[in-house]
């Protein structure tokens, strides 16, 4: 509207200004109206891009990196997880498929950059601010406990997590349920019977070399749940190995854990033989089996025999089991 | 070192042999008794033919065994390929080794009013431990003794063209063919014992046909040998005969029980019932009889083993030791019993092997210096 009153006014200005003679006011208008014409004109025939309105589209001034000082608080130009803003990150970086005969694009306008996760929010120094922030809610150390062996008397069940960070749609990851639970057998209460039986129960999840029991839970879907169900499991373990029940005197020699000589076909065999041989006096029967046993060289044949069975046989254990036997036979 | 030895002998000798040998050509297809070597190839034989005699200054060396010994004491029972090469060279040479030697030594100075000591040959593949126990069975027959040997006792176990139940216990079966040839080679070897030895006991094997007590063992032998149907029982008693009278007051004689492969006993058979159910060794005859003869209640002898993984049944190839191969059962029932390991050639009876196969003409060219050298360093 107000270019049109312009436009008119002009007609009307010339008109007039040789009857009033009011030459200053017209080239004003004239200067001013020119510019707007021309404006106005372009709009009309392009309709819609470019800038809507009088407004004076400014250059871009200086990327904010140039007013970086070289010491300035980086946890607050990147607080928290945010894309990747080329005029605040004030690092020379690259990225992208070099153009032909140069080099890879530059950091403006680079959309490769936006598009990667980036941790620019966790510096060492944006982290220690975090501890620092965290330390009041924070107890300390304590101070009894300053040897790994303490930790080992006082807290025997080990529970092991482990916790998983990606850039992603979604922070869940499904292996972060699993739940480790060691402890050593050692510092369980258990006698002669409840060890065995408890070996005989886990089977494959304890290792003889160091003595610990593992147990993995993964079958529930969250943590927390894991965790419950492996403490109950090793409860459930402990009592169940204490209690005997009435089948377990039937246990047979090939059930057994180890290799017993007592009342073994071995043990029959070395003294029937040794009784045919007579080398004992006579007597009763009993006393002289007695005798028999407490002899040296039946005392080194039932150890031969004994490592034989127990480690498997090597050529270490057939040479002590050669000259026991001959020992004791006489050979 | 032993290379630059070896080098040394092997020019002359090479030479020395390959003119004996083309001057005598003509009647080398017809079959000659060795001839006395002379002196430079005595390296690896020795004149001893005596295994009483034999001694640690003996190791490593061949010797001959008698062929009035050879015919009569391993009818068919030694080793195939074994005896393909006493055809080709004619003569039973056994090297001396140390194994052997322990074992004779032992028999020498055992005391045969004790129970009967069981020995066990063991040893990797190809080691010698069924050599070893012909070199100790001949040491046997040489002294007068009778010999029981079951040349393998895989052979009872599998491969059974004809299986009968039992006459004599309905759980158990009988295997006549593989009876009547053990019988056959017992006969053979034990020739004149079998007029000697009386049965003890009345054995009856059909209404009308029965072998009193008192009537000598080759009466019994020839009843398993010509009524095959009772065969299988008649090594039962055969067995049961010798190891009642071996130790006894006035026998005169030791009986030495030598059983190849006796893992065999205590493993698993691949001969199936009629149901396709696989046999358990126990429910043979044969196996079960010379299951009883294993043990020690009885004495005036010995009883020589070997280990022998080839030709076992479903036992890995890497055993070797006897817990492996015996198992469980078979060890507890061999049990004290005194195991003697036989290791491959050293380097001295490695020599002394090749010597004599470069004598007899076995290897045609000398082997290269360097292939020597590897052979010899690669040697465990």
């Amino acid at each position: 509207m107000a270019l049109l009153g312009g436009r008119m006014f002009l007609s009307l200005g010339r008109s007039n200004i040789s009857n009033l003679g009011l030459k200053q006011t017209t080239n004003r208008v004239t200067y001013a109206t020119a510019l707007s014409v021309n404006s106005s004109a372009g709009n009309k025939e392009r309709g819609g891009r470019g800038s809507v309105g009088r407004r004076p589209r400014r250059d871009p001034g200086e990327p904010r990196t140039g007013k970086m000082p070289v010491d300035q608080d980086w946890a607050s130009v990147y607080p928290s997880a945010t894309p990747f803003r080329s005029n605040a990150v004030p690092l020379p970086v690259r990225m992208g498929y070099p153009v032909k005969g140069g080099v890879s694009p530059e950091k403006k306008g680079n959309l490769e950059l936006v598009k990667i996760p980036n941790f620019l929010h966790l510096t060492p120094a944006a982290i220690k601010k975090h501890c620092e922030a965290l330390k009041p809610f924070c107890t300390e150390w304590p101070s009894a406990l300053d040897t790994d062996a303490k930790c080992d008397e006082h807290f025997p069940i080990k529970i092991q997590s482990s916790d998983y960070v990606s850039a992603g749609p979604s922070v869940r990851n499904p292996s972060a349920r699993i739940v480790h639970l060691k402890v050593k057998l050692s510092s369980l209460n258990l006698d002669e019977h409840a060890r065995k039986k408890m070996l005989k129960l886990v089977g494959e999840r304890y290792c003889k070399d160091s003595d610990i029991l593992s147990i993995k839970t993964d079958c529930c879907p969250l943590r927390q749940q894991n965790y419950e169900y492996a403490m109950y499991l090793l409860t459930v373990l402990y009592h169940e190995s204490w209690k005997i029940e009435a089948w377990e005197a039937e246990k047979t020699a090939a059930d057994m854990e180890e290799y017993s000589w007592e009342d073994s076909p071995s043990q029959k065999n070395i003294l029937d033989t040794l009784l045919r041989m007579k080398v004992a006096g006579e007597g009763e029967e009993a006393e002289v089996r007695e005798q028999l046993l407490a002899r040296g060289e039946v005392q080194e044949y039932k150890d031969s025999v004994v490592r034989l069975k127990n480690e498997g046989a090597n050529e270490n254990s057939m040479l002590q089991y050669k000259e026991a036997v001959k020992k004791v036979l006489n050979v | 070192m032993s290379l630059h030895r070896l080098a040394l002998r092997l020019r002359p000798t090479v030479k020395h042999a390959r003119c004996l040998h083309t001057s005598g050509s003509i009647q080398q297809q017809e079959a000659v008794a060795a001839e006395p070597e002379p002196e430079s190839l005595s390296v690896f034989r020795t004149q001893e033919k005596d295994p009483a005699c034999h001694s640690e200054k003996h190791i490593g060396h061949f010797y001959t065994l008698p062929p009035a010994h050879v015919r009569p004491l391993f009818p068919n029972s030694l080793p195939w390929r074994y005896q393909q090469q006493t055809k080709t060279f004619n003569e039973t040479c056994i090297m001396v080794r140390q194994p052997a030697l322990e074992v004779i030594s032992y028999l020498k100075k055992a005391d045969y009013s004790q129970p009967a000591v069981r020995y066990l040959f063991y040893g990797l593949r190809g080691s010698g431990k069924t050599m070893s126990l012909c070199h100790a069975l001949h040491y046997c027959y040489a002294q007068g003794w009778l010999v029981l040997h079951v040349p393998d006792a895989h052979q009872w176990v599998k491969n059974c063209k004809e299986l009968l139940p039992s006459s004599y216990s309905s759980s158990r079966f009988d295997q006549p063919l593989q009876a009547t040839t053990w019988l056959r080679n017992f006969k053979v070897t034990n020739e004149p014992f079998l007029s000697k030895i009386k049965t003890k006991e009345r054995y009856m094997w059909t209404k009308r046909e029965s072998t009193e007590a008192g009537s000598p063992l080759g009466e019994l032998v020839d009843q398993g040998i010509s009524r095959v149907k009772s065969s299988s029982d008649v090594v039962g008693a055969v067995m049961k005969e010798l190891r009642l009278q071996s130790g006894q007051q006035g026998a005169g004689f030791h009986l030495v029980v030598a059983v190849d492969g006796v893992n065999a006993l205590w493993g698993r058979s691949t001969i199936k019932k009629e149901d396709k159910t696989a046999v358990d060794p126990e429910e043979l005859t044969l196996v079960y009889n010379l299951r009883k003869l294993m043990r020690n209640d009885w004495s005036g002898g010995a009883i020589i083993t070997t280990l022998s993984q080839t030709g076992s049944l479903y036992a890995p190839k890497s055993a070797y030791l006897p817990q492996e191969l015996l198992g469980e059962r078979g060890f507890d029932s061999m049990d004290a019993f005194v195991p003697v390991s036989v290791p491959n050639y050293s380097e001295k009876e490695f020599e002394s092997c090749y010597l004599y196969y470069m004598d007899r003409n076995w290897l045609q060219h000398p082997l290269s210096e360097c292939l020597l050298a590897w052979l010899l360093c690669d040697e465990r």
